[in-house]
């Protein structure tokens, strides 16, 4: 989605100038004046063509899976995915009405998980990342190094999970799925860069004359400094946060904890089971009924991700200019 | 300064810490009793969707077992498609628990390498009743290196493969289904169906069947034959058999009987979705009666293989007792009871009478609608099936078929023998590449066998087929010896 809107708008930036050599060229008497920066009409023609496919190449799968959630079942195992179905229905999403109770239950979780561990996480973060960037904290090469080493070599699964359940025990609550995404050590060493960058120590020194606190310097100036950096991060952290399913596969026994994409994994995985265990699902048709068939599970696609690409386009331009900010200002 | 610019960093680490500690507080309420006479929790996880009722159900459960064995139980499921991954890492940390549901390939690796208890000793102090009411040969299929290491459902024992057939279009063309003893049979039925019915595919995807019984899996070549010289283990792909077998498949995909993406394809082919007219399945008694209520329509079945019972069909459910289990014995009381007290087995499998299912005049019973809704249990990943109450629309003598069943069959030629594949790992990871590569190609009958089988097994060959061969033959006689 982001990417076909950055296109659209730049062949609209594109073809401005063409409109204005048109009104132009008829009073300066035909005589040819090309704008360095104009592209040749052929290549512009070209370019919009060739970023158009691209275009609809991005939506397309998705309008796709928006037909086939809308096909009724008898018709997709006849016929197969069907850019126009034989049959419409919407089956589908009644199906998932029934499962609404489950369905607002992990919207919930995901909604939760990603706006508290996207807080927690760009602090702590930011704080760390502060710390290591400080020339006066005596330990920053320390402790620059312990993130650091955490990026080339960790623990594995195995004694990540013993760590997390036994001595943490965190098995089957809300913040094993917070958690374990909090710290990351590349997110750390970037913060640390843009810190050393972006905040001179001039500007700190300064602040540390009118008398303020380490805190007041640290909310009030350099987090307003650095707000391109955190806003990068938070970005990052959010997606993190709203796409993770494996800490929920390892962590979550609760129906009731389970986040949105965690279910639709689980449903993907048991559907998998389902085809390679034949057997146990005919010997007990009924255990295996309440698995949605296909159609249900692009319905299920459809509604995990309208949200996020319905309000994207809102936000996107605080994105661009957060992430454009620190680029122009000095 | 630095003294504040430390404090933040402190601040950091101890607020992870300080998190953790809020939400710590079920860790260390979970591994209390067993002693000074307070009941012993056992914590169970089997495999299955979680189920809205269980923590009612095993109200009720935990209230029985506390009056017969001084304990409870707390079981967690696990759902069908997570479980292989999760299941594997609870093992692999250690995570304390005692029973855990586990089949086939798992059971054997997680036996060898010392996750599950030993369980001879209990079954004959803790276990005894468990015991006499299992089938034997389930337990001594499921022996490895001499030892039992999980109690197997005690349910039908062998696996029968056959042909299942859409009876709507049997009787419309009066085909003969007595004649049908191999894949060959179905020539002329095949024809006729292709050239009348247009919205039927003649046969749902199956890969052909050949009559062995497999070290690893169908997919791999190394093979036992089922008649014939019982003690050698060969290359199924390297015999006359497969070669007939594949082409006459292959002149069936020419014919246009299968889909044309048959070796690739992942289609399940829904039995309630009446678009085939033949498609391979394993058996059981009455499995057609159960197959037509599923399926809405009639079907009918033709066995491929006298039932038999082969390594996987008598592993296909264990519940293992965990090496990490404070109390194996309790643990081993509980299995007990789950297996030969028909209240018990009932009440976890079906829910509670008169809320999940009611009972009949006559003792069978029937669901209602809470049982499908919220306690769904899978009946196979339990316990033994021969103490559970029959449905109304069950035979009555079902479970007199299954004990015959499981006495009519024959012991494959490896049952009870476990390979272990740790001497010639590199080589079979290998050969599993190259046979996902080739089989399901050449056993849809999408290739031409005359072509690719040969080149297959050049293949095999230079992946170091010889040196696998000979390390499971090795191996064989070893446990052939022993067994004498």
């Amino acid at each position: 989605m982001p990417n076909d809107l950055n296109q659209t708008q730049v062949s609209v930036v594109a073809s401005q100038p063409l409109d204005q050599l048109k009104r132009g060229g008829a009073k300066i008497k035909r005589k040819k004046t090309r704008d360095y920066h104009e592209l040749h009409p052929v290549v512009n023609t070209i370019f919009s063509v060739l970023l158009g496919i691209f275009t609809i190449m991005c939506v397309f799968p998705f309008i796709y899976v928006i037909i086939i959630s809308l096909t009724s079942e008898e018709s997709i195992v006849r016929n197969g995915f069907q850019i126009i179905p034989a049959e419409w229905s919407t089956d589908a999403y009644r199906y998932l009405w029934n499962v609404k109770d489950q369905l607002l239950g992990s919207y919930g979780v995901t909604i939760l998980i990603t706006v508290v561990g996207t807080v927690i996480s760009v602090l702590m973060i930011s704080f760390y990342a502060y710390a290591i960037s400080r020339p006066q904290f005596k330990y920053r090469r320390f402790f620059t190094f312990l993130a650091f080493f955490t990026m080339l070599f960790s623990g594995g699964l195995v004694p990540t999970y013993i760590v997390v359940t036994q001595f943490l025990g965190l098995k089957n609550t809300i913040w094993a799925l917070i958690l374990p995404l909090v710290m990351n050590a590349f997110y750390i060493i970037i913060m640390r860069t843009f810190f050393m960058k972006s905040v001179s120590e001039s500007i700190l020194e300064s602040a540390r004359i009118d008398g303020a606190s380490e805190w007041r310097i640290f909310f009030q100036i350099v987090f307003p400094l650095s707000l391109p950096g955190i806003a990068t991060i938070a970005l990052f952290s959010t997606l993190g946060y709203w796409n993770d399913w494996f800490t929920a596969l390892l962590y979550i026994d609760d129906p009731k904890l389970v986040p949105l994409q965690a279910l639709l994994m689980k449903i993907e995985a048991n559907l998998e089971f389902m085809k390679q265990n034949v057997d146990v699902g005919l010997m007990q048709q009924s255990l295996f009924d309440t698995l949605p068939q296909d159609s249900a599970k692009m319905a299920m696609v459809v509604i995990a991700t309208l949200p996020i690409a319905v309000s994207y386009p809102f936000f996107q331009k605080y994105f661009i200019s957060g992430l454009t900010i620190g680029g122009v200002k000095e | 300064m630095k003294k504040k610019l430390v404090l933040l960093l402190a601040l950091v680490l101890s607020i992870g810490t300080i998190l953790a500690a809020c939400s710590s507080k079920d860790s260390s309420t979970s591994d209390k009793g067993g002693k000074d006479g307070q009941p012993y929790e056992i914590k169970w996880y089997t495999i299955g969707t979680p189920q809205k009722d269980t923590d009612k159900v095993f109200a009720e459960v935990n209230k029985y077992l506390k009056e017969k064995i001084n304990a409870t139980v707390k079981m967690q499921q696990i759902d069908w498609g997570d479980w292989a991954q999760k299941s594997q890492v609870m093992i692999n940390a250690g995570e304390p628990f005692d029973i855990i549901f586990t089949n086939g390939t798992d059971y054997v690796q997680n036996a060898q390498k010392g996750a599950f208890v030993a369980i001879d000793d209990l079954l004959n102090k803790e276990g005894k009743d468990l015991k006499n009411a299992v089938n034997p040969a389930l337990l001594e299929g499921n022996r490895i290196n001499g030892k039992i290491y999980g109690v197997p459902t005690n349910k039908e024992a062998a696996r029968q493969t056959v042909y299942t057939f859409n009876k709507r279009l049997v009787d419309k063309y009066k085909f003969d289904l007595t004649k049908v003893k191999t894949l060959e049979d179905l020539e002329p039925m095949l024809k006729t169906i292709k050239e009348n019915e247009s919205g039927i595919t003649p046969m749902a995807t199956f890969k052909a069947y050949l009559p062995y019984d497999y070290t690893f899996n169908n997919e791999m070549p190394f093979a036992f034959p089922i008649e014939g010289d019982r003690d050698h283990v060969v290359n199924q792909f390297d015999t006359d058999l497969a070669m007939s077998t594949f082409k006459t498949m292959h002149s069936y995909y020419k014919a246009g009987y299968l889909k044309e993406d048959a070796a690739t394809s992942k289609d399940s082919w829904p039995m309630d979705v009446e678009n085939w007219f033949v498609r391979m399945g394993d058996s059981q008694p009455y499995a057609d009666l159960l197959w037509s209520r599923s399926a809405k329509y009639d079907v009918v079945s033709v066995p491929a293989e006298e039932p038999t019972t082969f390594n996987d069909s008598v592993s296909g459910s264990i519940q293992a007792i965990s090496a990490t289990s404070k109390n194996p014995k309790k643990a081993m009381e509980f299995l007990n009871l789950l297996n030969t007290d028909s209240y018990l087995r009932n009440l976890v499998d079906k829910g509670i009478e008169g809320v999940h299912y009611k009972k009949n005049d006559d003792g069978t019973i029937e669901d209602l609608p809470a049982r499908i809704d919220k306690y769904n249990i899978p009946t196979y990943s339990i316990g033994n099936f021969f103490v559970l109450d029959l449905y109304k629309d069950d035979p009555k003598d079902k479970w007199d078929k299954f004990k015959e069943f499981n006495e009519a069959a024959k012991p494959a030629p490896t049952l009870g023998f476990h390979f272990d594949s740790d001497p010639v790992r590199s080589e079979i990871a290998s050969i599993t590449n190259i046979s996902k590569e080739f089989y399901p190609a050449l056993a849809t009958g999408s290739v031409d066998p005359e072509k690719y089988l040969p080149k297959y097994n050049k293949k095999l060959k230079e992946a170091g087929l010889d040196k696998v061969l000979n390390e499971i033959q090795k191996q064989f006689d070893d446990w052939k010896g022993k067994q004498k």
